[in-house]
């Protein structure tokens, strides 16, 4: 690569790492702007349209639960404000960055630095051990010097409550344990925003509460927070709910005035 | 590769280490037969080349009309090392002897005496004195170390032989002479003697030495000599010129053959070619094993690659780990190759080199061999690896959370897998297996290729074995002869005296009497011809076979071009592929001048025969043959006995030659036809050998393949089997499933099989030193089907008693 090619490089680098953080934002601009995204899936029978011009807005800050029934379009939602999907048309701005400009390689060293994900079924890797998992996206992105890499990772686990599990394997913990070992993954590289799909969907209601109070917590942190749950106690922890009906945000479905704020949901 | 990364990848290692062990020993059999091979492909040829030069072989043998005495040969000699590109001469002699054997007459094998004059500096064509020393006195001989076991014969004790024109004498073996430049005797069914030329008169021969042997450079002042024929060929022309001019001689033939290539040169080139072929092979087979396994690998920890994905890893980072994999698994292989390689290779080294009948000076291989070997080593499986890594890295967060270890189905494949279910008393296990089989289709297809290569290489191996026997069939069927009586051809005898003779004889049938002689091709403008024939007058030569007139032994072969020969024809010769294809300028309708004992004789080529039968070599008839050199006596009676079995044969070849004998006829040998098939068979061995043993190690690692591939599906379907369990699927169904499926994929292999198969065949049944007919081994087909069936069904039991030994807790938790 010439010195040009480089200095373009680093600069785009820069300019995801920059944007990413979301600090830069106007506290006006939304943290996340979706603008009549369609995304439709091909399969060999027929076409599946999973949303229907899905127009969004979510400030920072905020605490958002995507709900809906099954097939009703909330994981094809998170994933894609995730990057890990593409929609078929429509515009999304996540932090800052049009996600759509960005290629695949781009879009996973964003996601280490934007935004934190937690998955249903934890999704550990199960050959390192819990400090390591947590350690790991620190390694990807490389914000965070090595040497204060596992401090911060076993103080993210402390964070979580499962510090004295730091140095087993991802098998020899629970289901909440693994959950909550996921979530300070999530949280390795201080992203703005967090993404969760179902991420009470495979532990027992308790267990569940305590992983949703954590989210409350660090909602309260200031941190920006979406999650996809079928959970009906949601409520009591979220600032806002977006219901979805067949790939459209449902109409006349809004937060109650006195807990949540007024969501921003365009026509 | 960050830290963590590697120690992922170290516990990844940890965690497949059965697979992993597998897949470096798979990868290290067909490096360790890769390598073996290579290296001995290297040694071989050098080691050969190496023993062919120490002798100084001539660059031209120029054999005079008459032979003239010792020391007016010497005188020439040193007259001829002053002629212009010449480096050394001298003077030699040759001929064949009868050897009796144990219990009276004359045995099958002839022994080819070199003869010297004592004071012969021996700078060229030398050999090396092993027990004795040269030149050996009048009445002594020394004999080529691989001659003793043929001839039965011992040192220290006496020899009786018979010359052409002597009476039966005793030889003394005084000593053992290793001769590298000579095809041993074995293999030949001839042995090799060295005499001095004090020993002529004890022979009965004249004391005369007819060959000049000279050393031609490329150009005057040069002492190394041509490695061009052409160049060779000239400044001998120049000599003979100078001879006749100077000593007013006449020259019988100029021999020149190729330079710097042992007369086994084309037998060890097919050999090693074939070696090379099987290597390259063996490394193909080794890409697609890599390919097969990595990709299992690779596609397991597809999930993973996910998560990794999701939390920032960009896709160089991926790549990166499963490069280092690979790197890991081919150093380990590589590593573990090295020497197996090379014990390989000196164990199987001397055993060719001593079916050349050459000794190794040293066994170990040019470093640049080891430098190829690593860098195949680890190279080999890089580069094949290398799609499935790229694609691997390249899977999107997305395709690794849609990942279920099956393949998107096209409208086809459902369709076909719908009419599947259809079929009526079908087990639906059998089914299930069937249809898993194209779940992966890129792993069931290097699946396939794997067990498809290996058994490519079996049955194609086992085929040119079963065509080169059909050759040898085909020829035995086509002779129709039991013993060959090969006269000496100066007794002006009529043909019909000499097989009246015979006729009589208890056990004979039938009598024919033909003639072989040598010849070779004068070129136009020319009073001699310029041969190819080495030193032994065998390998080289040009044979040319006087067919008698209602001959019933010989049918008209298949031609080529033109047509046989008519029945008395004259003036006519046909010639058979392997000469035609030694001169490449003639055609049916062209004429050409043969020097048919010594004398220039003109022929029409009425057409060119495929090589079956009757060997190769130029055919003529009986009155052609009179009417070109006014010989009426045949040199050879063919003779059928009534039981075609070995007793028959040499009971009748002892009386024809007593009866002969008797007759005042000199009888040069008198053996059954098996001596020629031993001969055929000596040639062939090395090539079984290798053949047997690639397809065996080929095989091996098919087999291996398989078990990794099985062992990845079971572990990548962990899940599924978890699920068949819950629903009450008990373990013996899991592991027919599994079973069932390794079995399938050994089926269609073995069909996709016939496509290397067949190009092997092809290309070994082209580049063997014997003729070989095509043809696909019926046995060896079935006996791959048999072997690749079973050990598919062996290679996945281990896999599938795992499937079913998983508890469905352990299914479903699985990552």
């Amino acid at each position: 690569m010439n010195s040009n090619g480089l200095q373009e490089s680093t600069t785009r680098r820069q300019a995801i790492a920059g944007r990413s953080s979301g600090e830069g934002l106007p506290l006006s601009e939304p943290l996340i702007d979706l603008h009549q995204v369609v995304k439709t899936y091909e399969s060999p029978s027929q076409p599946f349209t999973a949303l229907r011009g899905i127009s969004l807005q979510v400030r920072a800050g905020e605490f958002v639960a995507v709900v809906g029934k099954s097939g009703s379009g909330k994981t094809t939602l998170l994933n894609i404000l995730a990057g890990i999907d593409r929609p078929t048309s429509g515009a999304i701005s996540v932090a800052g960055t049009q996600l759509h400009a960005l290629s695949e390689s781009q879009l996973a060293e964003w996601r280490g630095r934007t935004i934190g994900l937690v998955f249903q079924f934890f999704q550990l890797l199960p050959t390192l051990t819990i400090v390591e998992n947590v350690m790991l996206p620190m390694d990807f992105v490389e914000i965070i010097p090595a040497a204060e890499r596992r401090p911060k990772a076993l103080k993210l686990l402390e964070r979580v409550g499962i510090r004295d599990q730091a140095d087993k394997l991802p098998v020899t913990l629970s289901g909440g344990e693994q959950q909550r070992a996921a979530i300070a993954r999530a949280l390795a590289n201080d992203p703005p925003l967090l993404l969760a799909d179902e991420p009470t969907g495979n532990l027992d209601s308790a267990t569940g509460t305590s992983v949703l109070e954590l989210f409350a917590n660090l909602n309260a942190e200031g941190r920006t927070i979406v999650v996809v749950t079928h959970e009906r106690d949601v409520r009591r922890y979220i600032g806002r709910q977006v219901m979805l009906r067949d790939g459209r945000v449902a109409d006349g479905v809004q937060p109650e005035a006195d807990q949540l704020e007024p969501a921003e949901v365009r026509p | 590769m960050t830290r963590l990364l590697f120690v992922k990848l170290l516990r990844d290692l940890r965690g497949a280490w059965e697979r992993i062990v597998l897949m470096i020993l798979a990868l290290s059999i067909t490096l360790v037969m890769f390598s073996g091979v290579f290296y001995t492909w290297g040694v071989t040829g050098r080691e050969m080349a190496r023993a062919y030069l120490s002798t100084n072989p001539a660059s031209a043998t120029i054999w005079l009309e008459r032979g003239l005495n010792a020391d007016e040969m010497a005188a020439i000699a040193v007259e001829a090392r002053k002629q212009p590109g010449i480096i050394d001469a001298t003077s030699r002699t040759q001929f064949t002897l009868q050897v009796q054997q144990e219990g009276g007459g004359w045995g099958p094998n002839p022994l080819q005496i070199f003869v010297a004059a004592p004071d012969d500096p021996m700078r060229i064509e030398n050999f090396t004195v092993e027990q004795g020393s040269w030149p050996p006195a009048a009445g002594e001989i020394l004999i080529d170390r691989s001659s003793f076991d043929l001839l039965k014969l011992e040192v220290g004790e006496a020899v009786v032989v018979q010359a052409p024109n002597g009476a039966p004498t005793s030889l003394r073996i005084s000593g053992v002479v290793y001769d590298p430049a000579l095809a041993p005797s074995f293999q030949e069914q001839k042995g090799h003697g060295f005499i001095s030329a004090e020993s002529l008169p004890v022979l009965g021969e004249p004391v005369a030495l007819d060959a000049l042997n000279i050393q031609v450079a490329d150009q005057p002042g040069l002492i190394t000599p041509s490695r061009d024929r052409d160049v060779i060929v000239a400044t001998a022309r120049d000599l003979v010129g100078w001879l006749q001019q100077t000593y007013g001689v006449a020259i019988r033939e100029i021999q020149v053959p190729t330079p710097y290539a042992h007369p086994h040169q084309a037998q060890a080139d097919s050999l090693l070619l074939g070696l090379l072929v099987f290597g390259v092979a063996g490394l193909l087979l080794s890409a697609i094993l890599v390919a097969t396994m990595l990709n299992g690998l690779f596609t397991q920890q597809i999930p993973q690659i996910g998560i990794m994905k999701a939390i920032g890893a960009r896709s160089s980072r991926v790549l990166q780990l499963y490069l280092l994999m690979t790197l890991v698994i081919a150093v380990a292989s590589t590593a573990l190759a090295i020497v197996p390689g090379i014990f390989i290779s000196r164990a199987f080294t001397p055993a060719i080199l001593t079916l050349l009948g050459v000794d190794a000076e040293s066994l170990t291989a040019p470093a640049w061999m080891y430098a190829v070997v690593i860098a195949a080593g680890l190279g080999v499986p890089l580069l094949f690896a290398l799609a499935s890594l790229v694609k691997t890295s390249r899977t999107t967060v997305r395709e690794a959370l849609d990942y279920r270890g099956v393949d998107r189905r096209g409208d086809i494949s459902a369709r076909f897998d719908a009419g599947l279910g259809r079929l009526r008393g079908l087990d639906r296990t059998v089914l299930m297996a069937f249809r898993n089989i194209f779940r992966r289709r890129a792993r069931f297809l290097l699946s396939v290729g794997l067990l498809a290569s290996a058994g490519g290489v079996f049955v194609g191996g086992m085929s040119t074995m079963a065509g080169f026997q059909a050759s040898l069939d085909r020829e035995r069927e086509l002779r129709r002869w039991d013993v060959d009586v090969r006269l000496a051809g100066i007794d002006q005898v009529l043909a019909d005296a000499l097989t009246n003779l015979v006729a009589d004889l208890p056990g004979v049938t039938r009598v024919e009497g033909w003639s072989t002689l040598q010849t070779s091709v004068i070129p136009p403008g020319q009073q001699f011809s310029v041969t190819r024939t080495y030193p032994d007058q065998g390998h080289g030569s040009i044979a040319v076979t006087v067919v008698p007139p209602d001959s019933s032994l010989m049918d008209p072969p298949p031609m080529l071009e033109g047509h046989w020969l008519g029945p008395n024809e004259t003036g006519a010769i046909g010639i058979s592929q392997g000469v035609a294809e030694d001169l490449p300028d003639i055609r049916s309708g062209d004429t050409i001048q043969l020097s048919i004992g010594g004398r220039p004789t003109n022929w029409r080529v009425v057409g060119i025969a495929e090589s079956v039968g009757h060997g190769g070599g130029i055919f003529i008839t009986q009155e052609g043959f009179e009417a070109a050199t006014g010989v009426s006596q045949p040199n050879l009676l063919r003779i059928v006995t009534d039981n075609h079995d070995e007793e028959t044969r040499t009971a009748v070849a002892q009386a024809a030659e007593r009866t002969l004998t008797d007759a005042g006829i000199v009888v040069l040998s008198a053996a059954s036809v098996s001596r020629s098939a031993a001969a055929g068979a000596g040639h062939m061995l090395p090539l079984i050998l290798v053949f047997l043993g690639l397809s065996i190690a080929m095989s091996v690692v098919g087999f291996a393949g398989l078990a990794s591939t099985m062992s990845t599906n079971v572990l990548e379907r962990t899940r599924e089997f978890g699920v068949m369990s819950a629903i009450g699927a008990p373990a013996s169904t899991v592991r027919r499933l599994v079973v069932l499926e390794g079995i399938f994929i050994a089926v269609v292999s073995c069909m996709i099989a016939a496509i290397p198969a067949l190009l092997l065949t092809a290309i070994m049944t082209g580049v063997l030193p014997m003729p070989g007919t095509f043809q696909i081994s019926v046995s060896g087909v079935v006996i791959w089907i048999v072997v690749v069936v079973l050990g598919a069904a062996l290679a996945t039991l281990a896999p599938a008693s795992q499937a079913s030994r998983l508890t469905v807790r352990e299914a479903l938790a699985y990552l």
